[in-house]
């Protein structure tokens, strides 16, 4: 099973550094790992993604299960050589997918049924097939299926029959995967549901904690769905309260900046999002003193790179503003400008996480905090504000002229 | 600043010839040389579609690139000659100064649509803000701001509909000659410059053109060009744009079709327009549309650079060239074989080989990709583990055939890469056998015959590009949703 050490923790907040090894080499935690949903970062090579110094990247199994196939990848040897990326990889269980992209998925308890989107026959994923499919795609770290539902579902039925089916469906994951005897490589991760209802998450935690010694690691599931922040990270918090210190904690879909920090704050360790690259095709270039719209006039003749402190391979090269708002929108060139923001987005979150492991390592992860919400934001979102004052961070301190402002408070450009 | 200088091997005015551009940088000990016959890479908005920047150090044929200037009109001034520093061009698009050579002209020569004519004094480009006159004295402010290695003298080439009047041919000749006499203006930084060899169709206007750059000037004309005694003297070399010629050629009542017999034509067209001039300078050609018409041009007249349009374009729609020359083993019997694969076809969903069977030694960062000999650190716990060997296992049709299917752009970088390796390869292969002294025109027959020439797996690639860029490339959700709410 996965290597995990806990090398040192933040003295204020549950922050914590840890080194994560596993049959690809050592990832360094708290980290994020940027999405390869079809076995590509869009647009970059494994050599360019190995380059920026990320260790661990994510695939969906859903995708890869419809293409290539896991005939394909099988006879590949596995999505790491299919892919050619030799570091760590991470597989969803392909539930989320099969709940936000096909039409009629029915959850059963053997499984989710579903219309394939090629023959359009019925087809059952069961907890069991799952797991199988994610041995043939062999990732490092694998995930339980569970019953997802919308974060903000209305009805507390469906969220805690949802919550306990993920609990039984956990055991015929790890009954399955211990059968394998795939353990030695492959690591397989729980993922605590229950909503945004403390007391369904509550009983999750407790049983999914019951079954630690079978179990890698554990995700925070079913949040990201539009719910408030001030739920969010509360959530967050009471997860990360009661998972056990010596297993990593992966919050599931959580990208922007501000969410990141909060949640390492709050004693998270790994994290995945689609929006750092996504964004990043529109043009959008993520720094530490907010995100840059590129496609915006007042870039036409500004010679700066994006960020002249950042170590990207598209800032050290001196790629200007100028140059990518002239390539990023137009069609025959935009490739070259999303892969020039690609990079520098994906090294930007790579980044403000190494920060945090430096801070934590040194003992000033609160003033790393403060730090970078001083660069970054003109006015706090308040969720930040009262997550890091959980933690005995005060952003905003007394005397503080700092405007707060209420809702997300994300930055955009 | 820099210096290009070409030279050839002697020999006749026309036929197969070797040689080597040179680029010499006055502040840098370092010296680039292309050799020739060899290929220059196109760019679109200024840069080389599908590759970012960290790239082109990995992508070894990239020493020529050529940069249309047109998309920069867009802003005024157009912000290329805003750029601060000495190589601003170089700079502002990403180029190295010591790895590659940047050529730059107005128009996209690859670009066959209708454009307004040009006048007297102005030449009529296309931007995606519209149409934009440039006059000859505005190309050679924005010439002398961005200080790119070779410059193409503003042509007055008529993109309006075919066929031109004598009276248009002999416009397009005058404006041409005067316009490149505007850009040879005394300064104390001579230009490096190309001439588009103007005149059509028209063998005797071809002439005509020609026959004027030789002709000694005096009086005001001479000190307009000053040091040069003629507009010869001032020239690098030559450029010839099939695109323009193509369309002319198709308007003629008296076309031929059939490629050989093209190719009889063109090199006719050519050879009026080489044979007044110096023989010892550059010949370079815009949109050759295959090797084949590489290999006839080569033999022919005695062409020292092509550009690579359709490999990058092959690539664009997910085809991985797959030839070679000298040809090594010919087809046994039966259909010409294809010049590449197209990666779209089911039969390669399986297919765990590398892109190329003729080229198993491709050094591209498709075929032979190499591990990074560093990562950047983010905290004092990175430490980058190189894998053991360095060269990795190269990329599979397999996991192309996957990528394409997906609408992934990693796709194209990686064919872009290996296309430019296959093009580069076949130039090597050209003045291998060149050198060696073996018999040139009986390998371009063997080729000419073993491989097809009329690309038809391009055409096939790219309807299957298309068929996956509207199911899954951008606009689909609001095609889905039209269809979605279309009546049944």
């Amino acid at each position: 099973m996965a290597q995990f050490e806990l090398l040192a923790r933040c003295h204020t907040t549950r922050a914590r550094v840890s080194k994560l090894t596993l049959a690809h080499g050592v990832t360094m935690l708290p980290t994020f790992m940027p999405v390869a949903t079809q076995a590509a970062i869009k647009g970059l090579t494994p050599q360019q993604v190995d380059a920026l110094g990320v260790t661990l990247i994510l695939n969906n199994t859903y995708h890869l299960g419809l293409r290539p196939g896991i005939k394909v990848l099988s006879e590949a040897g596995g999505a790491h050589k299919f892919q050619g990326w030799n570091k760590n990889l991470l597989t969803d269980s392909g539930g989320f997918q099969l709940v936000s992209l096909s039409k009629f998925t029915t959850i059963t308890e053997e499984g989710a049924l579903f219309e394939s989107p090629f023959t359009g026959e019925p087809t059952m994923l069961t907890p069991e097939e799952s797991i199988s499919i994610q041995h043939a795609i062999g990732g490092d770290i694998i995930m339980q299926l569970d019953d997802v539902v919308a974060s903000l579902t209305p009805d507390r039925k469906r969220v805690e029959e949802a919550m306990e089916r993920s609990v039984r469906w956990l055991d015929r994951c790890i009954a399955h995967h211990t059968l394998s005897g795939r353990q030695d490589t492959q690591n397989l991760f729980a993922i605590v549901q229950g909503g945004l209802d403390f007391e369904l998450r509550d009983r999750c935690l407790t049983q999914m904690v019951e079954r630690k010694n079978s179990v890698a690691g554990f995700a925070i599931g079913g949040l990201s769905g539009g719910e408030e922040k001030d739920i969010f990270w509360q959530i967050v918090r009471q997860c990360t309260e009661k998972l056990p210190e010596d297993r990593p904690r992966y919050c599931m879909g959580i990208g922007f900046a501000e969410d990141l920090l909060v949640s390492v704050a709050l004693g998270v360790d790994m994290a995945d999002c689609v929006f750092p690259t996504r964004t990043a095709r529109f043009g959008v270039a993520l720094t530490h003193q907010g995100p840059l719209n590129l496609r915006l006039a007042k870039y036409a003749k500004d010679f700066q790179p994006i960020d002249a402190t950042c170590p990207c391979p598209t800032c050290t090269e001196g790629t200007s503003r100028a140059m990518l708002h002239h390539v990023i929108t137009r069609e025959t060139a935009a490739a070259h400008g999303k892969l020039s923001v690609t990079l520098h987005n994906i090294a930007f979150q790579a980044r403000i996480m190494g920060g945090a492991r430096d801070a934590i390592l040194n003992g000033t992860f609160p003033d790393y905090l403060r730090t970078f919400f001083a660069n970054y934001f003109d006015a706090y979102p308040e969720w930040c504000v009262n997550a890091l004052r959980s933690v005995g961070v005060d952003l905003v301190g007394e005397g503080s002229n700092v405007k707060v402002v209420p809702g997300s408070g994300a930055k955009w450009e | 600043m820099s210096t290009v200088t070409f030279s050839v091997g002697a020999g006749a005015r026309f036929g197969p010839r070797t040689g080597s551009v040179t680029l010499q940088r006055h502040a840098s000990p370092t010296t680039l040389t292309i050799p020739t016959p060899g290929l220059m890479v196109a760019t679109s908005r200024g840069v080389v579609p599908h590759l970012s920047r960290d790239q082109h150090k990995r992508t070894h044929p990239l020493r020529w690139v050529h940069v249309p200037f047109e998309t920069f009109l867009e802003n005024s001034p157009p912000t290329p000659t805003l750029q601060p520093g000495a190589l601003p061009l170089h700079t502002f698009l990403g180029f190295s100064p010591d790895s590659h050579l940047v050529s730059l002209t107005l128009r996209d020569p690859a670009d066959p649509r209708d454009v307004p004519a040009n006048g007297n004094a102005y030449v009529t480009a296309m931007t995606a803000r519209g149409v934009k006159k440039v006059t000859p004295d505005q190309w050679r402010t924005y010439v002398r701001a961005c200080a790119p290695d070779v410059v193409v003298a503003l042509p007055d080439v008529p993109y309006t509909p075919p066929p031109f009047s004598q009276k248009r041919t002999t416009k397009s000749i005058d404006r041409t000659a005067a316009w490149l006499a505007n850009l040879l203006a005394p300064a104390s930084e001579p230009l490096s410059i190309l001439v588009h060899m103007a005149g059509g169709i028209s063998v005797a206007a071809r002439r005509a053109f020609a026959e004027s750059l030789t002709e000694t000037l005096h009086g005001k004309e001479a000190d307009a060009v000053r040091p040069h005694t003629c507009l010869d003297h001032g020239v690098a070399g030559y450029i010839f744009d099939l695109v323009p010629l193509r369309r002319a050629m198709d308007a003629s009542p008296d076309a031929v079709h059939a490629p050989a017999a093209r190719a009889d034509e063109t090199a006719e067209l050519f050879k009026a327009s080489l044979t007044p001039v110096a023989p010892a300078k550059l010949r370079v050609v815009n949109s050759a549309a295959s090797p084949h018409e590489i290999l006839r041009l080569v033999r022919t007249v005695g062409v020292d650079v092509f550009d690579a349009k359709w490999a990058q374009d092959a690539a664009h729609v997910g085809v991985a060239l797959d030839f070679v020359f000298p040809i090594q083993n010919s087809r046994t019997a039966g259909k010409q074989r294809d010049l590449g694969h197209n990666l779209y076809r089911a039969q390669y969903a399986h297919d765990l080989s590398r892109f190329a069977d003729s080229n198993p030694g491709c050094p591209c960062g498709a075929c032979a990709p190499v591990a990074p000999a560093a990562a950047i650190s983010h905290s004092v716990l990175d430490a980058y583990a190189p894998p053991a060997a360095a060269l990795l296992p190269p990329y599979t049709r397999a996991y192309l055939h996957h990528l394409l299917h997906t609408h992934e752009m990693t796709a194209h970088a990686l064919l872009v890469m290996h296309n430019l390796a296959v093009v580069d390869a076949f130039f090597a292969g050209v003045r291998g056998v060149l050198h060696r002294g073996e018999d040139f025109g009986a390998e371009v027959d063997r080729f000419v015959g073993e491989y097809d020439e009329a690309l038809a797996v391009v055409d096939e690639a790219r309807a299957m590009w298309k068929d996956v860029d509207v199911a899954r490339g951008k606009g689909r959700m609001a095609r889905e949703r039209i269809e979605a709410d279309a009546p049944e």
